[in-house]
């Protein structure tokens, strides 16, 4: 009766706010657009068909393959790096400080950076700007199909590097120094250090990192909503669903299915995590 | 510190904030152009003490305190408490609020298309015979306008479910009169004479347009303003609306040609300010400003009877910027086409409220009262075209008259998801170096989708 | 190590914090630049005086008749900039140096004054001719300015906007922070059937994506105000759903504290009788409470940031609309006016920014928290 006390308001939030919408997702899923009759499964059968769909699975894929491992590769090489100096601590707190940011917030300071105006007027924009200065043509960066969603991509790399270097400087520190020490008296250079004994050290922080930012960029959409809002093919999955669900009179049922789809896809994840915290039993 | 400081700035103005305490910006009964025996008669059969009424609309930025100056009279003569509303993604707002049942009283939108999706789910309440008779009998071309606002529902019954308020003209250009008299331009009386005109500015250095495609999640729309305004002058007005029921397919060579129109203008890089790059990627409601810089960035700006919203504070119509209308080809018979859109009031909750806000859209005075602020023209007879702010408004009123053709704006016909999606989607590839029949085909494979 | 090889490392270190600053810093300096200028040059020359160029028109005026001509004078505005060239035409806005005369072809003169004075003199009352307009253009030295920051708190409904942020804000933090405390208590150091389970399943929910349970909870939300009869958008409604949004990332970041405080204390205190009321206000909660300021930092710049939440939940209303929905909405209306949008952002992180720098610490070890546990 006592856990009930204790867990009870916890477990109602939980349910009405997580668990319902889940099965509310899935109920949608195979109805109609406005949630009345059952269609069975058209709604599936239209994402399998359907263009806009294929372009979104793909840019999300390559966000998958680009953001988190970009942003652990520089967290930790900035987690190294800071390491190292003096000044450490105020670099690292800088880096950091993009997080406290809204999407909201970030996108407009990106949008700023990525400004453009025609050739020929003064560019107020850094990144054209810069363009210009060594001699080339502006461009309207987020109108250029395909590269569009690398400059998005940087957005997040931004915001969500500081976490990656936090948490690796972290278990950079947790290394024994004697076994640093060790390697160097046996020749290790610098690079055969970082490769061989830091990183492999560290696997298990990278692991975390790298997953926490892979399931961020999967439900990132606020980004691509305040900066192309899916133009120009920079559609992910998470702004389809809302765009489908939202735009237009709205379709639940193909929003939904697309929702499933993201699922589907942090499922892998949610099963590592799952089995860590089994693992983590008795810890 | 500066962000300390701004903060600490913030943090003095919480307490000062005003609330909604909306003064009437003419006082009633004073001015005679006012039909104020209608502003009196309607307050005094419509009680409606301290009664809540939301509205949910597109205005923004100044069209909002103009929306919000005369809501201010419909408050005061019921004693209802009216609340306004808007969001920058308005369209999206609205249908959440609606599919998860917490609508606003009223909601404001500028797509038919967006409210006859709503009404076939069943989120609109129907606005009666009564009121369509009304409408027929005393809007000019009043037919044509309670079609704009008859849906089915879920059963296909049709029924009026929207009340147009608010029109908009839409074949205009605009330009600084001063500008062409230092160039030496005309202003031209037909299609030939505009496309020679650009080419005479370029030839002169300069450039001739300036056209601007970005609005947040509507970016595209303003394209398929030109294209819907060139259709109308190079088909007869059957092939315009057999397009917009896809009767002909979206990719029919009629459309194409007009998106390949269009791209004469937008995709020349010398006719654009910025270059075709820019079109896609400058905001709309910044895309006029060139018009108006030292020297001009650009002669030319196609664009609704809005516009001057945006345009520099302390712009004087008709002496700082003025309008032309969008000319038709000398030669095609198809005489004066005027392309236009409203605004559509409708009812998302049902209530006492709500319908004397409709009723209230019966009397002149609640059209007057915008006449007289700025850039609204209404088709409704009995309103005092004295009322009109300006002459620059009845001058819109003129060429509204004197169209051969009326058509309301194509893509806001079209179901939701191609009028607004695939339309906008489908000028943004073709701007960005598609070709106007693969971005064509692309919507018509989007309207077969819609299942 | 070697000099270059430290060399190597600082400047590295160099290109990446400046890499990370410089676009905010581009927002910040722009926030803080004259509005004209803004749209002229680009932040980085914010320092160095620029020059732009300006129309004019001559104010409605017939002209005062002296000695048979009409004379008209006045001033172009300007804050002491310094005019360099001017002109009558469009076409050559630069034609004419300061203290020069133009011939107009209305009829009359003009004259124009490096100090921005001009002169105009026509044999005929200006009465009939149109308004002359005056091109020029200036030299401006740099000037940094409050009144971005003025007009965006005063005018823009940012400061209604940014008093709904903290309405919402905070009691989203507290309420989910406490009803946590409670069930990772329950999870920790409670025994009963389907405990790990549960704790499995919260680890489970850490990944569902946001935006799936707007409608089914809008919908819910719609139905139980119905039948209770309350407003189904209010600010209750709102902290509770980012109470039930931060709930598994509490739950899950508390519980291994929690878990992690000694078992003998906890056991010891059983021995004595304590209650588990007892144990978890006087013992545990006390050893975790940073667990609890940590992820409370995290759940406030968490709501703050929000966007999507509030506009479901609490709705975009004027009265209501947060500061997030108010940035979004000015970047709108006012496209690409970007003095405006820089100060808004700013006023919008302002608060958590300053979080973060107060609570580094906090932060720092709540990261740890969510990642390593």
């Amino acid at each position: 009766m006592r856990p009930l006390l204790f867990l009870g308001p916890a477990l109602m939030f939980l349910g009405i706010y997580q668990i319902y919408p889940v099965f509310a997702s899935i109920w949608f899923a195979f109805h109609d657009q406005s949630g009345r009759s059952y269609v069975g499964g058209t709604n599936f059968q239209w994402l399998v068909l359907s263009a806009e769909f294929r372009a979104a699975l793909v840019n999300t894929v390559l966000w998958l393959a680009v953001v988190p491992a970009a942003s652990t590769v520089l967290g930790l090489l900035s987690a190294s790096l800071t390491s190292q100096i003096g000044w450490g601590r105020i670099a690292k707190m800088l880096m950091v400080l993009p997080m406290a940011l809204s999407s909201v917030g970030a996108a407009s300071i990106w949008k700023f950076v990525y400004d453009f105006r025609g050739a020929g007027l003064e560019q107020i924009g850094l990144l054209n700007a810069i363009v210009v200065g060594l001699g080339g043509e502006p461009q309207a960066w987020m109108a250029l199909p395909f590269w569009n969603s690398f400059l998005l991509m940087v957005i997040v790399i931004w915001m969500q590097t500081g976490f990656a270097m936090i948490v690796l400087s972290a278990a950079l520190h947790a290394i024994p120094a004697a076994m640093i020490e060790a390697a160097r008296i046996d020749g290790a250079n610098g690079f055969q250090l970082f490769f061989w004994i830091i990183v492999p050290q560290m696997r298990g922080a990278i692991a975390v990192v790298f997953l926490a930012i892979f399931v961020i960029t999967l439900k990132v959409f606020d980004v691509v909503l305040a900066m192309t809002n899916g133009q120009w093919n920079s559609k992910v999955l998470a702004h389809l669903m809302f765009d489908l669900m939202f735009r237009g009179g709205g379709d639940l049922g193909r929003g939904a299915a697309v929702a499933l789809v993201i699922l589907i896809l942090v499922a892998p994840i949610l099963t590592w995590k799952v089995a860590n915290a089994r693992a983590g039993k008795d810890g | 510190m500066k962000t300390l400081f701004a903060c600490a700035i913030a943090a003095g103005t919480l307490l000062v904030s005003p609330a909604w305490a909306q003064e009437l910006i003419f006082a009633p009964g004073v001015d005679g152009r006012f039909s104020w025996e209608s502003y009196e008669s309607f307050g005094a059969s419509h009680r409606l003490e301290n009664q809540a009424l939301t509205i949910f609309g597109p205005w923004r930025g100044q069209d909002q305190t103009l929306a919000e100056n005369v809501f201010a009279y419909f408050a005061a003569a019921t004693g209802a408490k009216v609340s306004y509303a808007s969001s920058e993604n308005y369209e999206q707002q609205i249908v959440i609020d609606t599919h998860a049942g917490s609508p606003p009283d009223i909601a404001i939108l500028p797509q038919p298309g967006l409210l006859s999706d709503l009404a076939l789910k069943g989120f609109l309440t129907p606005l009666g015979t009564e009121t369509e008779t009304w409408l027929r009998e005393n809007y000019a071309a009043g037919d044509s306008w309670a079609q704009l606002g008859t849906y089915a529902n879920a059963d296909g019954e049709r029924a009026l479910y929207a009340f147009p308020y608010k029109a908009e003209l839409k074949s205009l250009i605009w330009y600084v009169p001063e500008n062409f008299e230092d160039a030496g331009y005309e202003v031209p009386e037909s299609m030939e004479e505009l496309k020679a005109l650009s080419q005479r500015i370029v030839a002169d250095g300069a450039t001739p347009w300036c056209i601007g495609l970005g609005s947040g999640g509507a970016t595209g729309w303003p394209a398929t303003d030109w294209v819907e305004d060139i259709l109308l002058r190079t088909q007869p007005p059957e092939v315009y609306d057999q397009w917009i029921s896809n009767a002909i397919p979206f990719d029919d060579p009629a459309v194409v040609q007009a998106i390949e129109e269009f791209g004469w203008f937008a995709l020349n890089k010398d006719f654009v300010l910025g270059g075709s790059a820019a079109v896609a990627a400058s905001d709309f409601r910044d895309s006029p400003a060139g018009l108006f810089t030292s020297p001009p960035q650009c002669y030319m700006h196609r664009q609704a009877s809005f516009i001057p919203s945006f345009f520099p504070k302390n712009t004087r119509l008709g002496l700082d910027a003025d309008f032309f209308y969008f000319p038709a080809y000398a030669d095609s018979g198809l005489g004066t086409p005027v392309l236009g859109s409203g605004t559509l009031v409708s009812i998302t909750r049902d209530g006492m409220a709500a319908r004397a806000f409709i009723d209230w859209l019966k009397t002149p005075i609640a059209h007057e009262l915008w006449m007289a602020q700025a850039g609204f023209l209404t088709p409704y007879k009995a309103a005092n075209t004295d009322a009109y702010a300006n002459g620059e408004l009845k001058k819109q009123a003129d060429i509204l008259m004197n169209a051969t053709t009326f058509r309301f704006d194509a893509s806001d016909l079209m179901p939701g998801r191609i009028g607004a999606g695939a339309f906008w989607g489908a000028m943004i590839d073709f701007v960005g170096g598609k070709p106007a029949a693969e971005v064509a085909r692309a919507v018509q494979s989007a309207w077969n989708e819609l299942g | 190590m070697k000099p270059l090889r430290r060399f190597a490392v600082h400047l590295s270190a160099l290109v990446f914090v400046v890499a990370w600053t410089l676009p905010s810093l581009g927002v910040l300096v722009t926030s803080l630049r004259d509005r004209d200028q803004v749209a002229v040059s680009g932040w980085w020359t914010a320092l160095s005086s620029s020059s732009r160029m300006q129309v004019y028109r001559v104010p409605e005026d017939k002209g005062e008749p002296v000695d048979g001509r009409y004379i008209v004078t006045g001033s172009l505005p300007g804050n002491g900039e310094v005019l360099i060239a001017w002109g009558v035409s469009s076409l050559q806005p630069t034609y004419f140096a300061a203290g020069e005369t133009a011939n107009l072809t209305g009829g009359g003169t003009l004259r124009v004054e490096a100090d921005g004075s001009f002169f105009l003199s026509g044999t005929e009352s200006f009465a009939r001719t149109h308004r002359q307009r005056i091109f020029y253009s200036v030299t401006a030295g740099p000037r940094l300015t409050m009144e971005n920051y003025a007009n965006v708190l005063f005018a823009a409904g940012v400061g209604r906007s940014f008093l709904n942020s903290a309405i919402v804000a905070v009691p989203a933090t507290v309420i989910p922070a406490l009803i946590a405390a409670f069930a990772a208590y329950a999870l920790a150091w409670m025994r009963f059937p389907g405990r790990w389970l549960l704790r499995l399943i919260v680890v489970g929910l850490l990944v569902v994506p946001l935006q799936m349970s707007l409608i089914p909870l809008l919908a819910f939300y719609n139905s139980a105000g119905h039948a209770m009869g309350f407003d189904p958008k209010s600010y209750i409604g709102v902290w509770a759903a980012h109470t039930g949004f931060g709930m598994p990332l509490a739950i899950h970041l508390l519980q291994n504290r929690m878990a992690g405080v000694p078992r003998e204390i906890v056991e010891s205190a059983r021995m004595d009788g304590a209650g588990d009321f007892h144990i978890f206000t006087r013992i545990v909660l006390p050893l975790t409470f940073p667990a609890l300021v940590s992820f409370g930092i995290f759940q406030f710049m968490w709501v703050w940031n929000d966007l999507l939440v509030a506009l479901v939940f609490l709705g975009p209303q004027d009265d209501t609309l947060v500061l997030t929905g108010r940035l979004i909405n000015l970047m709108g209306t006012n496209g690409g006016d970007w003095a405006m949008l820089s100060a808004s952002a700013c006023v919008a992180s302002a608060v958590p920014i300053l979080v973060f720098l107060a609570l580094q610490k906090r932060v720092e070890s709540g990261l740890l928290g969510i990642a390593l546990k």
